[in-house]
């Protein structure tokens, strides 16, 4: 038997881990009843009469509930995201393009992926992890604002449509922020696939415990990480 | 015409009673949406409120919104042309023509100069100085610029004035805008419609007559009252979208019975305009009662989002017609595969490096 010496690493406070799979749910009834909504079918609930079928589990009305309902947990989810990020410094490894080490980090990764280069250096989060993640954040902001601003004109003299009721003229019009939410919801979704494929890769090759920090929150390193200035200081 | 007079001025000229007055102006509390308890004010207004001189400008245009005008049945485009406004300018209807006609212009803009509503119809090209729009051997966007000078407020009628409609849509040649793209410094109302519903426009002049200001307007300009909903949230067929119950095909059993019309392209959902309260022609029809989708002709640009009898515009990839979904599928697909492959390639890199460092570990032992 091999014995591996690693330090334990508190990366990850549970409030970040919390908001990480209320996202991954919310994210995934989002898409799918999003794509529903795009493009309704028949799936059995409805009657002949709107009278009864309205209230049937799986009406129209029903998803575009459980769509609203779900964009709402997302969207509360961020107050411990928030909350993580205040309080831990392991909850704030964001891109840090002003920095040497992310673009080096970058070209490291970037070598490794295309099998250039067969080992990277140890990080608490790649640079191109870091600014996949930045991207993604972006993402899920376009689609909350593109979402209010078409949720909001429900009532074109509520808050919410005065908040964001300007992005769909700033938008050229409604259509188009329609196309964007759809547009970007797919977007999101290829994020999904290199995500978990990209995390699965290295919780297999570099055994650092990748996929487990998400649930237990530390990550094991035999070397130290380049990046442990975020982590301590 | 004499000094500008009021409406209850007109009546009595005409002989018409008070009686007939009051009911006019109940008749016009209504239209204009406003509660009954302020048709007092109305009545005052009527009294009081000097007729306001109109100046009808057509710019690049079809006249479309013209024929929607005087088809307006509550008020009558006739009572509002020879009652309740006095139209000085509008090259359609005027009796006369020509040079006369062009002086007329001229003469009105100075006598009531700072008073006028400015009514324009249609989008102004600015391509090539201009010329692609001449009006008395005039540019249009030189017209437009003289005579919005001394408007009180102007009024773009229709989806061309609006948002530069046909003429701005993709590959715009002419480089049609809006009258508010050349026009600043002014209160513009914006009525899109294409074109907007008759008793839309008579309204806002109504507004404008009787109140001597305009209505409330929403972050782009648009009347409240009357661009304040989406036709999808004011659409008798909302039943139907809420039940999950669509017309798929233009002659299947669900197009006959009178389903939603999401799926067959109903840009209903992102519109604003009365169509499914008001309706057209005295509340007889709107497209989607005619079991027609909605093609959006008050939006901003509809005329690039094409084509109207889809939900989802398609995505140009060369030999396929497609929509997002349908790309959507296939790069996720694509992408899928993309990282299995990179995951065995991967594993293979991650065996053989691992048997190297071992060997070198053997090595140094």
């Amino acid at each position: 038997m091999k014995v591996r010496t690693v330090a334990v690493y508190y990366v990850f406070t549970i409030w970040t881990r919390i908001f990480h799979w209320l996202m991954v749910g919310a994210i995934a009834v989002l898409f799918c009843t999003g794509l529903y909504i795009g493009n309704p079918f028949y799936i059995g609930s409805q009657g002949v009469e709107p009278t009864f079928a309205v209230s049937n589990w799986a009406s129209m009305s029903t998803i575009r509930f459980i769509h609203f309902a779900a964009a709402y947990i997302l969207m509360a989810s961020f107050i411990f995201r928030v909350y993580g990020f205040i309080l831990h410094r392991g909850d704030r490894m964001l891109p840090k393009p002003w920095t040497k080490l992310f673009w080096t980090g970058m070209l490291d990764m970037g070598l490794h992926y295309s099998f250039l280069r067969s080992e990277h250096r140890p990080y608490l989060r790649n640079s191109m992890a870091r600014a996949g993640y930045g991207g993604v954040y972006g993402m899920i902001f376009l689609e909350a604002f593109t979402g209010f601003a078409m949720y909001g004109q429900i009532d074109p003299n509520s808050w919410l449509s005065k908040i964001f009721g300007p992005l769909n003229h700033l938008l050229v019009d409604e259509y188009i922020v329609h196309m964007i939410h759809h547009y970007v919801a797919w977007m999101i979704i290829l994020f999904v696939i290199i995500h978990v494929y990209m995390a699965t890769r290295a919780d297999m090759s570099e055994k650092y415990g990748e996929i487990s920090a998400m649930f237990s929150g530390v990550k094991f390193y035999d070397k130290e990480p380049d990046d442990i200035g975020d982590l301590k200081k | 015409m004499k000094d500008v007079e009021s409406l209850w001025d007109l009546f009595q000229r005409r002989n018409v009673s008070r009686r007939n007055f009051l009911k006019t102006c109940v008749t016009i509390t209504g239209i204009l949406g406003l509660s009954p308890s302020l048709i007092s004010d109305v009545v005052s207004a009527a009294e009081k409120q000097p007729l306001v001189p109109v100046i009808w400008l057509h710019g690049h245009e079809c006249t479309g919104c013209d024929e929607a005008f005087i088809r307006s049945q509550s008020p009558f485009a006739s009572d509002v042309l020879l009652n309740m406004i006095s139209m000085e300018y509008m090259d359609v209807l005027a009796a006369a023509a020509g040079e006369p006609l062009e002086h007329h212009l001229q003469e009105v803009m100075k006598k009531y100069n700072g008073k006028y509503l400015l009514a324009v119809e249609g989008a102004v090209p600015l391509n090539d100085d201009g010329i692609h729009c001449m009006v008395g051997g005039k540019t249009f966007v030189h017209n437009l610029k003289e005579v919005a000078k001394g408007a009180a407020a102007i009024i773009e009628v229709g989806s061309c004035a609006a948002w530069g409609g046909i003429q701005a849509a993709k590959p715009n040649p002419t480089k049609s805008v809006s009258v508010s793209d050349v026009v600043s410094g002014k209160t513009i109302i914006k009525v899109p419609g294409c074109p907007p519903i008759p008793e839309v426009i008579t309204g806002v002049i109504m507004h404008y007559t009787l109140y001597g200001q305009i209505p409330p307007l929403d972050s782009k300009g648009r009347p409240k009252q009357f661009f304040g909903n989406r036709i999808h949230d004011t659409c008798y067929r909302r039943p139907f979208f809420d039940s999950g119950m669509f017309v798929e095909k233009f002659d299947d059993a669900a197009s006959k019975a009178g389903w939603c019309l999401y799926k067959v392209g109903c840009r209903g959902p992102e519109t604003y305009n009365s169509c499914g309260n008001m309706r057209w022609w005295n509340g007889l029809s709107y497209p989607i009662q005619s079991g027609a989708p909605c093609i959006g002709c008050s939006a901003n640009n509809f005329w690039d989002n094409d084509p109207f009898y889809n939900r989802m515009p398609n995505i140009p990839v060369p030999n396929a017609i497609v929509n997002a979904d349908q790309v959507g599928i296939v790069a996720a697909g694509a992408l899928t595969a993309g990282v299995v492959i990179h995951g065995a390639l991967s594993t293979i890199q991650h065996k053989r490096h691992h048997k190297e460092t071992h060997e070198t570990e053997n090595d140094n032992e």
